[in-house]
């Protein structure tokens, strides 16, 4: 009787313990080959190459989990952290993968066989971002992007709009809008990533072309060269809808699917997500005339997706048949095609006409790289313009909010700059 | 007595009032948003025309509800098991020796002050922890569940033994049963109504907690109900019906044990708090 | 006899050791790792340096991290007060001779066994949809806009904190009205102290221990606030509504800050202790003096 009672407790004790314990060798799930992915709105086409590939390697026992988290950038970092990086990576090509790139936990690809079929330009960027611009390839871009104004085409024949080559051009086109009643943007700055479309499509028509490393050697500031930017920026918030703070990014998309505005400052990314709410829209797309200089009115276009894998696989075949199963151009071409982006790999062209304009200016080469990447990490550019606009929308005035954002702009800029 | 006095009738106006509108009606609305297609929602709050329980099948196997459900379960289940067992006696263990050794005393204050590390204070550096002891999956934060709920179980716990006469103890030692028995046989039976609250603060944290599965659980497979509504937030996008369709199939679980246990859980608050 | 080697039985060092030990490993090792790195340039992952105090000039000279602390303590602040003025007013009304008294007591209960982020995520659609869709059909033009969106942000997240709170600091002050002894009120009334004046002069006084337990409790969770803002604005617009708790998450892991974020978080480790056992020592007297 007294041995039971002890025995039971002490056991009961141990075995909690020793469970917990074992914890320790066991990992994830050993036949799943982990696909983390960033964006919510290719989630749908992604699941679906990934089903096909599972079909295809069903023999193999080993099955590609998609996985695709809300905060990506800060989920991907906190496993970072962990060092549990995910087998293969879907990633922007921005300053997130720069820092996952200099940790040194990213596969060499160089010698990949789709390595050939990539474009010059777009794995230039892919280099840019990497640390000290590093020419080995740990990432392969997938899709590019064009960040611009999206317009709705038939709401632009009504009034005999025609796509604007120009800064004044483009105010006449936001004042004939207006005088005919209309609204001609909507804004989603409740979710604070969508107020860096409109800046990353008007500062490289604008800023000195060596701006981004003299600031980086403090040569210059924001405050000397950003004025008129600013400026711009600001004149564009007051031509949205009432409600422009209090509008998240799915909202936008449908009211603007819906017909509520003529323009819509984003991406191409943001195109499937507007055909979702009303598929028969006719849309199309133009770069941003920031400038009065046509020739500089470049579309901003970047590295939308790019695919890196995890040095440390556990299934590092598995890991090197679904990037080159996913970089055949007949599977690129279905991913380009659903997400109305565009192809890094050469041979693969996006022909739809909803983004006709910008597919026009990437073929001629008239692309700047997004500024953000350009900046250095940890500099949250988002917020410091949602503050811009915030102060703007509770009527602070004009001069005073731009004299503060230009200073903010710098001084936090200054916080995070190590060098 | 309370026949004869009369019920106090504004006062009760005013509560159901107050109940209907902000308890009932975000309620409502819930379930009506759940159930209703996205051409009925143009009046948010008008009734449904027609009954979508094909949202409720969307969301369930959108999110892998069954999988995220034996997790949270897991969690909660196991965890109050190993509470219950290892920090009620740790408790005793320290209530019953804080006078004789310093050692138990010195632990005493040790668990009560680690009640004033908020656990924002320990985030960034138990990320990298987790790592080195592999503790991201379900198993490895049911672990730190157990360990964490020490500070407040201690404290709940001692001042219940402390309410116990130490001449039970005497008694039973005597008649030659050993720490252990004694415990058992005779303080845990005592000790049921402070494990009750013990038990329920420990499932409602544990069921509800967002921030360390945020932090842990990165894999899809190990998440919890809480972190998979955070997760898919994006993938819901503007399909609101789907998204309080998998809010609602969050919500029932626990809405069930509420109507079945609710005056338990009242009491054991309350016991909980005023110690 | 064994016990003649061992003033306490070993059992009792056994069953308690081990918890102390495990509790030491992941719980203060870590705590005094985070010391350790706010010293250090450490992004989480890589090589480190040690730099000395810098990462606390950060801290003490970065605005966004100074008006989150500014926002931390005004949401507690305001947010304790309003939650403990609610629960009394519910508690009494819940104490007094209503009808459905258990149904009612039941209900207003509610809110605390419900988890903060959904609670969160169907408060953003009733301030970002529903809220607007009748602000429009009553063509207010301040109430067709969403809140979260506004400079009243605040006091959005400050009301789904009082409705997800109430619940609790509810529950512990019907228990303090209940032990308090009846005869004290027919004493009272005798002296001429009714309705307002007795709450004051009688019911509150009692009320001490009760309301202890609830600035204590309330002070520290509202410092810590983070669930519901990450469920509802993620800490905007701009940065209006970044707690603490909210900037060592996301600056911490999301965006290269972990030292300083670190550093951070010992900073606020040192005002909880500190706002703790002030409240606790002023409490404590208030409730002596009553006693």
């Amino acid at each position: 009787m007294k041995k039971k009672a002890f025995v039971a407790l002490v056991s009961a004790m141990i075995c909690t313990v020793s469970v917990f314990g074992m914890t320790g060798c066991k990992g994830s799930n050993s036949n799943e080959v982990e696909f983390f992915s960033s964006k919510s709105e290719n989630a749908q086409i992604m699941k679906k190459l990934v089903d096909q590939f599972n079909k295809e390697h069903a023999k193999e026992g080993v099955k590609v989990v998609l996985n695709t988290p809300a905060d990506a950038g800060t989920v991907l970092k906190t496993r970072l952290t962990k060092n549990d990086i995910p087998d293969i990576i879907a990633y922007g090509g921005d300053q997130t993968y720069t820092e996952l790139e200099s940790a040194g936990v990213l596969k060499d690809l160089s010698q990949e066989s789709y390595m050939n079929s990539v474009s010059d330009q777009y794995m230039q960027m892919v280099y840019d971002v990497q640390k000290d611009r590093e020419k080995t390839a740990y990432a392969v871009p997938y899709a590019t992007n064009a960040s611009g104004v999206i317009y709705n085409v038939d709401k632009f024949k009504e009034l005999g709009l025609k796509i604007p080559k120009t800064w004044d051009e483009f105010e006449e086109v936001i004042r004939r809008i207006e005088d005919a009643g209309g609204q001609p943007f909507e804004y989603a700055f409740k979710d604070d990533w969508t107020l860096l479309p409109p800046w990353n499509s008007m500062a490289p028509d604008l800023a000195p072309e060596t701006f981004y490393d003299e600031r980086l050697a403090g040569k210059t500031t924001f405050e000397s060269t950003h004025k008129e930017i600013a400026d711009k920026y600001l004149e564009l918030l007051k031509h949205g809808q009432k409600d422009i703070m209090g509008t998240g990014y799915d909202d936008a998309n449908k009211a603007f699917a819906n017909g509520d505005a003529y323009m819509l400052i984003n991406g191409n990314w943001a195109i499937s997500e507007i055909k979702k709410n009303n598929p028969d829209i006719h849309l199309d797309m133009f770069a941003l005339p920031a400038s009065n200089d046509e020739s500089k009115n470049y579309v901003t276009s970047g590295v939308d997706v790019l695919l890196c894998a995890s040095a440390k696989t556990k299934h590092p075949k598995i890991v090197k048949e679904f990037l080159e199963f996913m970089m055949k151009p007949e599977n690129n071409q279905k991913y380009i095609d659903d997400q109305f982006a565009f192809s890094p790999i050469n041979g693969v062209e996006q022909k739809d006409e909803t983004v006709a304009s910008a597919q026009k200016d990437i073929e001629k080469g008239k692309v700047a790289n997004f500024p953000d990447h350009y900046y250095p990490s940890g500099y949250d550019l988002a917020s410091i313009l949602s503050e811009y606009a915030m102060n703007y929308s509770t009527g602070m005035k004009d001069e005073e909010n731009t004299k503060e954002f230009l200073k903010n702009l710098d001084t936090q800029y200054d916080a995070v700059n190590n060098k | 007595m309370k026949s004869r006095k009369k019920y106090n009738e504004p006062v009760t106006v005013i509560l159901l009032a107050g109940a209907a509108v902000f308890i009932f009606l975000p309620l409502y609305m819930t379930l009506v948003v759940a159930v209703k297609d996205t051409s009925q929602m143009q009046h948010i709050l008008s009734f449904p025309k027609s009954i979508h329980l094909e949202n409720f099948v969307n969301a369930w196997e959108m999110t892998d509800y069954p999988r995220k459900f034996f997790n949270t379960a897991f969690i909660t289940i196991v965890n109050v098991i190993a509470t219950l067992l290892t920090n009620s006696f740790a408790a005793y263990a320290i209530s019953r020796n804080r006078r004789k050794s310093k050692f138990f005393s010195v632990l005493y204050y040790y668990f009560i002050s680690a009640l004033f590390i908020p656990f924002h204070v320990i985030m960034l550096p138990l990320v990298v922890q987790a790592n080195t002891f592999h503790l991201d999956n379900i198993v490895g934060i049911t672990f730190l569940y157990v360990i964490f709920g020490m500070p407040m179980n201690t404290f709940i716990y001692c001042g219940a033994i402390r309410q116990i006469p130490e001449a039970l103890d005497e008694a039973a030692m005597i008649d030659g049963a050993s720490p252990l028995q004694v415990f058992w046989y005779v303080i845990f039976p005592v000790l049921k109504p402070t494990t009750a609250t013990v038990a329920i603060l420990s499932v409602m944290w544990t069921w509800n907690d967002f921030t360390m599965p945020l932090i842990l659980l990165s894999d899809q497979d190990q998440q919890t109900l809480q972190l998979s509504q955070y997760v898919f937030q994006g993938q819901f996008s503007t399909n609101y019906n789907l998204a309080f369709a998998s809010y609602t199939l969050v919500l029932i679980p626990i809405l069930v044990i509420y109507l079945f246990a609710q005056k338990k859980i009242m009491n054991g608050v309350v016991a909980g708090a005023v110690k | 006899m064994k016990a003649k080697h061992w003033k306490v039985n070993p059992v009792y060092y056994i069953g308690v050791g081990i918890m102390a030990i495990l509790f030491f490993t992941f719980h203060t090792v870590p705590f005094l790792k985070g010391v350790f790195y706010s010293f250090t340039d450490w992004k989480g992952f890589g090589d480190w340096n040690f730099v000395g105090l810098k990462n606390y000039g950060v801290v003490f000279s970065n605005k966004d991290i100074l008006s989150a602390y500014f926002f931390t303590f005004k949401f507690a602040l305001v947010s304790t007060i309003l939650v403990n003025i609610v629960s009394l007013f519910l508690a009494c009304g819940l104490s007094a001779n209503v009808r459905f008294k258990s149904f009612l007591r039941g209900v207003y209960f509610l809110p605390y066994m419900l988890g903060m982020l959904i609670v969160g995520f169907v408060f953003n659609f009733i301030f970002g949809n529903l809220i607007p869709e009748l602000g429009r059909a009553v063509k207010s033009d301040a109430l067709s806009t969403n809140i979260l969106g506004s400079s009243h942000a605040f006091w959005a997240i400050v009301f789904v904190t009082i409705w997800a709170g109430c619940a609790f600091d509810t529950l512990i002050y019907m228990a303090g009205l209940q032990a308090i002894d009846k005869e004290i009120y027919e004493a009272a009334a005798l002296d001429g102290a009714i309705g307002w004046k007795r709450f004051i002069r009688v019911t509150f006084p009692l009320l001490a221990p009760s309301f202890t337990i609830n600035m204590v409790l309330s002070v520290k969770s509202y410092l810590m606030v983070y669930d519901q803002i990450m469920a509802m604005t993620g800490g905007g617009p701009g940065k209006s509504t970044t707690s603490i708790a909210v900037m060592i998450y996301k600056q911490g892991l999301g965006h290269g800050q972990f030292a300083v974020q670190t550093a951070n978080a010992v900073v606020l480790f040192i005002v909880v202790v500190v706002i703790s056992v002030f409240q606790l020592r002023v409490l404590e007297k208030r409730e002596e003096k009553v006693g």
